[in-house]
């Protein structure tokens, strides 16, 4: 499924790589690869789509989205497919699943919405009128307790 | 953040070159110098705007197996039963959410038994047995890069 030349150079550039004017090269050297190697590697694990997106991860609370919510969606079984494409249109919405089981037996769409300062509840509202859902409940997030990257092949 | 900056975060989002020299076909194409670039660049990781520069991949087609669950733990046991969670390497989000089911997190896992083994697990060691798993039966959007 995964080589072992693409493990090697996928612990690294799951992480941070350098910024500096060679970072492929950089990397490279710590996986024991050449440059060339090492990005004609992370090209192909792109258009496989193991790698889903390469590039900045931004923390969203300083690029300017200061608040954001799970939104949760009680969406009728043969609607969660247009429900699901509305919801995704929005660019504030940054995920969307449906979720098997639903939450206390009916909300079935999951959405983390992020808001500009101010935009919440408008958003939340066209969002609910663009799928014609009234039946949601907005679970804020009250405490960060973690937030991070996963790692994988830590080790093997 | 001026509009250097958010021109450079918009590109480096979504289409940061997997080339030789990525910072240099990044200052092209905004007309600066590649200097200019990875300066701006290193001030807003140490602002910490930028979190990290790298791959995402896709849980999934690497074999992971993922869920997102939702506890409800009482007040005073919260620090613990948080404690105990994060200590677990596949746990990438958890958070406290205004709900009787107050604590939120996901993890993912190289497999389905472990996954079902990391959750008993936890179940167990923090005496709190009421942890739902929802797993995600389809994805209709992942994209966590925003216009700025």
């Amino acid at each position: 499924m995964i080589k072992e030349k693409e493990k090697n150079i996928s612990r690294f550039i799951q992480m941070d790589i350098p910024v500096t004017e060679r970072p492929f090269k950089v990397i490279g050297e710590r996986a024991g690869m050449g440059e060339e190697e090492t990005i004609a590697i992370t090209r192909d694990l792109m258009q496989k789509g193991i790698i889903r997106k390469f590039g900045a991860v931004l923390r969203h609370q300083k690029a300017g989205f200061l608040q954001n919510a799970m939104v949760i969606w009680a969406v009728p079984p043969e609607k969660c497919d247009t429900a699901g494409r509305i919801l995704s249109s929005f660019d504030q919405v940054t995920h969307c699943y449906q979720r098997d089981p639903p939450f206390e037996g009916t909300y079935n769409i999951f959405t983390m919405v992020h808001f500009r300062e101010g935009e919440m509840d408008t958003v939340i509202q066209e969002l609910s009128s663009a799928t014609g859902i009234k039946d949601f409940m907005v679970l804020m997030s009250e405490e960060e307790y973690k937030k991070s990257s996963m790692e994988y092949f830590p080790d093997d | 953040m001026d509009e250097i900056d958010k021109k450079i975060l918009n590109i480096i989002q979504k289409d940061f070159p997997i080339v030789e020299a990525p910072f240099r076909v990044v200052a092209e194409k905004i007309g600066t110098a590649e200097d200019e670039v990875l300066e701006r660049i290193r001030r807003m990781k140490r602002e910490g705007i930028i979190r990290r520069i790298g791959a995402v991949f896709d849980a999934k087609k690497l074999g992971y197996v993922s869920t997102l669950c939702a506890a409800r733990v009482p007040e005073e046991r919260l620090r613990a039963f948080v404690d105990t969670v994060n200590s677990y390497p596949g746990i990438t989000h958890n958070y406290r959410r205004n709900h009787a089911y107050n604590v939120w997190f996901t993890i993912i896992s190289p497999d389905e038994a472990t996954l079902q083994s990391s959750l008993a697990e936890i179940r167990e060691r923090t005496g709190i047995p009421d942890i739902l798993s929802m797993k995600a039966s389809r994805t209709f959007k992942i994209d966590a890069s925003f216009t700025v």
